[in-house]
């Protein structure tokens, strides 16, 4: 599977984020964005998930163009993401966050255990009582567990302790082993360097660097963007 | 002597009987009553105050149905239906636009309220129409008679009810419902088509109220003003039984059926409505600080 966004704009009421983003992830790659705090990484997920209309430009899924379809429509064809904020239904219990993420009771510990620590016995505890990091890890759990074809990870790592940021980086990792492609966001720059295929920086709503994990001094040109 | 006491023993454990069936009745009504408001308010956050003339509509179709010469039965899933087009086409063209927006909501459906009411009495006049009891006389039963019709009512009724909270509770509908008010965006990111799911689920409590209505309509006099009297006694059965369960219409209906049949009997009317809205101001403070110290 492949989403590609091509041109695309997106911003909040009169204010223009994304100025014409073209990229594309498929399945089996790991496609690391990287940024600035404020440059429209959040914005990008989503303007990509379709709940923040795109302004222009296309989003497609499969050559198919989606951009004025719901997100429901977008995850029922393969793609699936997981958000930097309200990550979770926080009003809900962990059990009905699981159901409502389409995992049936019989299989809520794949996803509970996924993380040390584990949550499970859980199930009943309010999502929004959970701890950040938590919050994150269940989060992140369920995404690479449902293996849909398609995932966008908003800055999966924020808050997590570093075995955590570890262990996160092998499930990504394996994800892709198991086909599934992911789009990750990340400010964490030597987890991003470890997993990406391929690197995307923003700055200001545009692409302004891209690259391959094998290219030549691909680190200095990225981390050059960022400390600026 | 102890056959004077016998007898007056009797007569105040059949007084006793028949209130307790007065207050079945009550409960069951109540319970129907609410039950759609359970949905649109409970569940979805809508606070719905064309609620009552969903009632007033399918308490007309009763009466549609008594002038076409059917049975009475036809009438309870004939209203269900017509409501639940009606309460659907109604979220499409309105309360879609609204959502957690209560100023608006409040305008828009006591608006729709009056529409519904107006419509009503273009179509059927001002006048007071009547749908006969389709099943008259009383049944003696624990030694008291009451009548048939509200044994009936009180088994459709609660029938009714148990099974859409059932179904609500049972399938993941209700959570669903639940998880698009909670943040829609994130139940479209979590592949929920809330489009449907809202204009389902609001369908759905339209339909239960016109369930209710064609139910009492043998009960009283058919009019536009009908639901009037009936939305304040959903909202405060709603507002009782809490918001976080749908199963807590069944509590809000059974705890106002008892408040009021008791002061009803001890005191009367204007106190029992008193005690009611009491009770309702009571629990919404109670409820307004149990959600802020769960979201603190
Ligand atoms: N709901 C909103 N309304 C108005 N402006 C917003 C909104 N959300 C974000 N913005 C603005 O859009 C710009 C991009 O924000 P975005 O959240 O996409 O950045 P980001 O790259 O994800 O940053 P971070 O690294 O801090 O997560 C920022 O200038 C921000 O102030
Ligand atoms: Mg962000």
């Amino acid at each position: 599977m492949r989403l590609e966004a091509r041109d695309l704009c997106a911003g909040y009421d009169a204010v223009p984020v994304l100025h014409g983003i073209s990229l594309a992830v498929e399945s089996g790659e790991i496609v690391a964005i990287v940024g600035r705090n404020g440059v429209g990484k959040t914005t990008l997920v989503k303007a990509l998930m379709g709940v923040l209309p795109a302004t222009g430009g296309q989003v497609l899924l499969d050559g198919v163009d989606v951009t004025r379809r719901p997100p429901s429509h977008r995850v029922r064809a393969g793609l699936r993401a997981t958000y930097q904020e309200r990550a979770l239904f926080r009003e809900l219990t962990v059990g009905d966050n699981l159901r409502l993420g389409g995992f049936a009771p019989s299989v809520h510990h794949q996803v509970l255990d996924k993380f040390p620590d584990s949550l499970s016995g859980r199930g009943t505890q309010r999502a929004g009582t959970l701890s950040g990091g938590e919050q994150k890890m269940l989060a992140a759990a369920c995404a690479i567990v449902s293996a849909a074809p398609l995932i966008l990870m908003d800055e999966p790592s924020e808050g997590l302790q570093p075995s955590n940021v570890d262990l996160l980086g092998r499930h990504i990792a394996s994800a892709r082993e198991h086909g599934s492609g992911v789009l990750l966001i990340e400010q964490h720059l030597a987890l991003a360097e470890r997993l990406a295929d391929r690197f995307v920086v923003l700055e200001k709503g545009e692409v302004v660097e891209e690259g391959h994990a094998g290219d030549d001094h691909i680190h200095d040109r990225i981390a050059k963007r960022l400390v600026i | 002597m102890s056959r004077t006491t016998d007898t007056t023993w009797r007569r105040r454990l059949n007084a006793l009987t028949l209130e307790l069936l007065n207050g079945l009745s009550l409960f069951a009504t109540l319970a129907i009553v609410a039950l759609g408001l359970g949905i649109t308010f409970g569940l979805m956050g809508v606070i719905n105050l064309a609620h009552g003339e969903f009632i007033m509509v399918g308490a007309y179709v009763a009466f549609v149905v008594h002038e076409a010469g059917w049975s009475h039965w036809v009438s309870v899933p004939l209203a269900a239906g017509v409501l639940f087009v009606l309460g659907a086409v109604i979220e499409v063209i309105l309360i879609r636009r609204i959502y957690r927006k209560p100023e608006l909501t409040i305008l828009a459906t006591f608006g729709l309220s009056i529409v519904l009411r107006q419509l009503a009495e273009l179509v059927f006049s001002k006048d007071f129409q009547s749908v006969p009891n389709p099943v008259p006389g009383a049944t003696e039963a624990l030694g008291v008679l009451f009548p048939t019709y509200r044994y009936i009512l009180v088994a459709v009724a609660l029938g009714t009810v148990v099974v859409t909270l059932l179904g609500f509770t049972r399938s993941k509908f209700g959570l669903v419902v639940r998880a698009i008010v909670a943040d829609r965006d994130l139940a479209e990111s979590a592949g929920i088509r809330t489009g449907v799911t809202n204009v389902l689920a609001f369908g759905l409590g339209a339909a239960s109220a016109g369930v209710a209505g064609a139910l009492v309509a043998p009960l009283g006099a058919v009019e536009p003003n009908l639901g009037l009297s009936y939305l304040p006694s959903a909202f405060l059965v709603v507002i009782v039984g809490g918001f976080s369960r749908l199963w807590g219409v069944l509590v809000g209906a059974l705890v106002v059926a008892v408040v009021q049949t008791t002061l009803i009997h001890y005191y009367d009317a204007v106190w029992a409505l008193i005690a009611s809205l009491v009770l309702a101001v009571v629990m919404l403070q109670m409820r307004r600080s149990s959600v802020a110290g769960a979201t603190a």
